[in-house]
C-alpha cells in the first residue's frame, strides 16, 4: 500500500461503507414508494405515503450515498493527484460519522411527521447546522490536498471537485439560512430554494462526477484529453451558469419575470461548457477505439455511461427549459426522468465507476466477485434505463402499465446495488488480511 | 457480455486500478499542465478551435442578452407573466374629467388674442363669448365653431359682425377643446354643462376634411336658445 493510500484507509471504510449502506437504503425506501403508485398499493399506512417514501429515498440517496461516496472518492482522488498524505484522518472519519447521525434523525423525521415544504432541505431545523459542520469536516478535504501540492502543476479534475466542495457548503449554509433559519420572503425562499437544488445536482454531485470523468477518461485511455486547453474555460462557465438554471424550475410562477427569465438564459449558456466538456471527454473517447476500451475497463464503462448522461440531461433541461415546451412539461413527470437521468444515469454511474478503481487501492485488497459487478452493471444499466423511460412516458398521464414499469426498474436497481454493496463491503473489509504487494504507478 | 472481455481480467479490477497501460497520476498531472501552458502560446501553430470558442461565446451572450431585455418586462419587481397585458400608466386617467382651469391656460393661449382675456372681443370685430347665447345651450355648436372656424356676417348681442374665425381647434387635441369649452361656457357669467373629450371625437369624425361655416348654416344645424 502507498503512502498516499494507507492513511486513507480509516476513513474511507467509513464514509464508503455508510455510502453502501444509504444506496441499499434509499433503493428500498424508492422500492416502496413505486410500489404504492400500483393500483394494488401497500395500503394506507402514513409512515408509508408514497410522498414521505419518496422524500426519504431522495434524502438517503442525495445525502447518504452520494454524498457519503463524495466525502470518500474526492479525497481519494484529490490526494493522489497531489501527492497529499492526510494526517489528520480522524476528523473526516469524525465529521462523516455525525454527518450520519444527522442524516438517520432527518430520515426517521421525514417518515414519521412527514417530509416539508422543501425538497432536499426537509429535515429539522436543528440538524441542518450538523450537517453543515460535518461536511466542513468531512468534506473540505479536497480543498486542503489541492492546496498543499508539492508541484504547480494541476489538472481539470482537481478544479472541478474543489469547486464542487466549496459550492455545496456555500450553498448549503446560504440556503439554510434563507430558508430554514431566518425565512426571507415567499418569492425569495422559492427562488433560494431551487438555487440551492440546482447547486446540490448540478455542482456537488454534477461537478464531481465530472471530475471523475476528467480523470478516469484520461487515465484508463492513457492519453491526454482532446483540446485539453479549452477545460478552464469548460470549469468555468460551468461553474458561472451551472446556479442560474435553477429559476427554471419556477417559470409559470409569481417570481418576477425577469428571474424566470434568467433561468432560461442560464439553462441555455450551459450549452457551452457541455459542449466543451464534451470535446474533452468524449472527443478523446471517440479517437482510436476509446469507446471499445471503455467498454472493457469496468470503472470506464460506467463513468463514460454517466458522462454522456450528465451531458444529455443537461442538454434536455436547455430545451425545456423553452417557454412553450416548458408549459407543456411542468407538472408532469417529465422532471423526475430528467433527474434520474442526471442523478443516477449520471452522477451515480461516475461514482460506481470511480469507486471500481479506488475501492481495490484503498484497501490493498481486489473485488472478490466478478459475477457481481456484471450483475451490478446491467441491473443497474437496465433499472436506470426503465425508470428514465417510464417517467418521459408517463408525461402525458400516469399509467398502471407503466407504474409496473417503474416499480420493476426499482426491484432490478435494488438488485444491483446489493450486489454492489456486498461487493464493496468485502473488497473494504477483505483486503486487509491479504495484503498484495503491488507495483506503485505513479 | 462478449466472450473478449471475459478472458481479459479487465472486469475485475484489482489493485492499481486500470492497468499497467494507464497513465500514472503524477504523469497525467504533468501532461495536461504542459498542454494548458503551451497553448497561451500561440507559436504553437494555429487552431481554429479558440476562435470558434469565443464566436460561440458571443453569439450566446449576444443571444442571452436579447432574450432577457426582451422577456423581462423591464426588469420590474411586480411582473410576473409575460402574456399578461401591458399596463399603461403613462397614458393618463383612463377617465376624462373637464376641467375649467386647464381649460382658462388653454384659452388664454389659443382665443383671447381675439376675443380677450375678459371674454368681451371687440367691438366691430371680434364677437364677445361672455353671455352669447351661441356659447351656451347645444355644445355641439362651440364644438364646430372651433374645431372649423367662421365667417361671414351675423349680429350678436345687438352688434353687427362680419369676421373670419379660423379652424383654431384643428391643432388641438379632443380634451384640450373640450377643456377650452367647459372654461368658456362656465366663465363670466356663462352656465352651461362642462363638455366632455367623446363628444368632440364625434363631432370631429362627423365633419370630417369640412371648411368654415358660415354663421347661417351653423343656426339650422343648431338652433340658438337650444
Ligand atoms: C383670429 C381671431 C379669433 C380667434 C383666435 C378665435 N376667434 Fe372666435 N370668433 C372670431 C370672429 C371674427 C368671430 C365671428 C365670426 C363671424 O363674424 O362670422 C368669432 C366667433 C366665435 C364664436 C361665436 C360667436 C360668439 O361670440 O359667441 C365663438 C363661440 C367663438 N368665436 C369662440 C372662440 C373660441 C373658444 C376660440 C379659441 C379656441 C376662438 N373663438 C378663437 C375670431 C376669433
Amino acid at each position: 500500500m502507498s503512502r498516499i493510500d494507507a492513511p486513507l484507509r480509516v476513513p474511507f471504510t467509513l464514509l464508503f461503507g455508510s455510502a453502501a449502506l444509504w444506496l441499499t437504503l434509499a433503493s428500498v425506501f424508492s422500492l416502496l414508494a413505486k410500489v404504492q403508485l400500483l393500483p394494488s398499493g401497500l395500503g394506507a399506512c402514513e409512515w408509508f405515503a408514497h410522498g414521505r417514501l419518496e422524500a426519504a429515498a431522495r434524502n438517503a440517496f442525495v445525502y447518504g450515498w452520494a454524498g457519503n461516496a463524495l466525502f470518500a472518492l474526492n479525497l481519494w482522488l484529490l490526494s493522489q493527484l497531489g501527492r497529499f498524505e492526510i494526517r489528520n484522518g480522524w476528523m473526516a472519519a469524525i465529521g462523516g460519522l455525525f454527518w450520519n447521525l444527522a442524516l438517520t434523525w432527518c430520515t426517521v423525521s421525514v417518515i414519521v411527521h412527514g417530509p416539508g415544504a422543501y425538497a432536499l432541505l426537509d429535515f429539522p431545523a436543528g440538524a441542518g447546522p450538523v450537517l453543515a459542520v460535518s461536511f466542513a469536516l468531512a468534506g473540505l478535504w479536497p480543498v486542503v490536498a489541492y492546496a498543499k501540492r508539492p508541484t504547480g502543476h494541476n489538472f481539470a479534475a482537481q478544479w472541478f471537485v474543489v469547486g464542487a466542495s466549496v459550492a455545496f457548503l456555500l450553498a448549503f449554509v446560504l440556503a439554510q439560512v434563507t430558508v430554514v433559519w431566518a425565512p426571507a420572503s415567499g418569492v425569495v425562499q422559492a427562488v433560494a430554494h431551487s438555487w440551492y437544488v440546482r447547486s446540490v445536482e448540478l455542482l456537488w454531485l454534477g461537478g464531481s462526477a465530472l471530475g471523475f470523468g476528467y480523470y478516469f477518461v484520461s487515465k484508463v485511455l492513457a492519453r491526454p484529453l482532446h483540446a485539453y486547453y479549452l477545460a478552464s474555460v469548460a470549469f468555468w462557465t460551468y461553474f458561472l451558469f451551472a446556479g442560474w438554471t435553477a429559476p427554471a424550475a419556477l417559470i409559470g410562477s409569481p417570481v418576477p419575470l425577469w428571474v424566470q427569465s434568467a433561468g432560461v438564459v442560464g439553462c441555455v449558456m450551459m450549452l457551452v461548457p457541455v459542449l466543451l466538456i464534451g470535446l474533452n471527454l468524449l472527443g478523446a473517447l471517440s479517437k482510436e477505439g476509446g469507446w471499445s476500451r471503455a467498454w472493457n475497463s469496468t470503472s470506464l464503462r460506467f463513468i463514460s455511461l454517466g458522462l454522456t448522461s450528465i451531458l444529455a440531461s443537461i442538454v434536455l433541461a436547455a430545451w425545456s427549459s423553452d417557454r412553450a415546451v416548458n408549459a407543456a412539461l411542468r407538472f408532469t413527470s417529465f422532471s423526475e426522468g430528467q433527474g434520474v437521468l442526471l442523478l443516477y444515469a449520471g452522477v451515480t454511474m461516475c461514482v460506481f465507476g470511480a469507486s471500481y478503481a479506488a475501492l481495490p487501492r484503498v484497501s490493498g485488497g481486489r473485488w472478490p466477485s466478478a459475477a457481481a459487478i456484471h450483475t451490478h452493471f446491467w441491473a443497474s444499466l437496465l433499472g436506470a434505463v426503465g425508470t428514465v423511460v417510464s417517467a418521459f412516458a408517463q408525461v402525458g398521464g400516469r399509467s398502471p402499465d407503466w407504474a409496473f414499469v417503474a416499480a420493476g426498474s426499482s426491484a432490478l436497481l435494488l438488485l444491483g446495488h446489493l450486489a454492489f454493496a456486498s461487493n464493496a463491503f468485502a473488497t473494504l473489509i477483505g483486503g486487509g488480511e491479504s495484503p498484495q504487494s503491488h507495483p506503485a504507478h505513479d | 457480455m462478449n466472450d473478449r472481455n471475459r478472458h481479459s481480467d479487465r472486469n475485475r479490477p484489482r489493485q492499481g486500478g486500470p492497468g499497467p497501460e494507464g497513465f500514472s497520476d503524477g504523469r497525467l498531472v504533468e501532461v495536461h499542465s504542459h498542454i494548458a501552458r503551451d497553448k497561451q502560446e500561440p507559436a504553437q501553430g494555429f487552431s481554429m478551435t479558440p476562435i470558434f470558442v469565443v464566436f460561440l461565446f458571443c453569439a450566446f451572450g449576444f443571444w442571452a442578452g436579447l432574450y432577457l431585455t426582451r422577456n423581462s418586462r423591464g426588469f420590474s419587481a411586480s411582473a410576473f407573466d409575460l402574456d399578461a397585458p401591458v399596463a399603461s400608466a403613462s397614458v393618463g386617467p383612463a377617465v376624462f374629467e373637464p376641467d375649467a382651469a386647464k381649460g382658462e391656460k388653454l384659452y388664454l393661449a389659443n382665443c383671447a388674442a381675439c376675443h380677450q382675456p375678459t371674454g368681451m372681443g371687440l367691438p366691430g370685430a371680434f364677437p364677445p363669448l361672455a353671455n352669447s347665447p351661441w356659447v351656451a345651450g347645444d355644445e355641439k355648436r362651440i364644438i364646430k365653431i372651433i374645431l372649423v372656424g367662421m365667417a361671414g356676417e351675423v349680429e350678436i348681442a345687438g352688434a353687427k359682425y362680419n369676421g373670419n374665425m379660423p379652424n383654431v381647434g384643428a391643432a388641438l387635441k379632443d380634451a384640450q377643446i373640450a377643456h377650452i369649452a367647459t372654461y368658456v361656457r362656465s366663465a363670466w357669467g356663462n352656465a352651461a354643462e362642462p363638455v366632455m373629450d367623446v363628444s368632440v371625437a364625434e363631432v370631429r369624425k362627423a365633419l370630417g376634411s369640412r371648411g368654415q361655416y358660415s354663421p347661417k348654416e351653423i343656426l339650422e344645424a343648431h338652433p340658438l336658445g337650444k
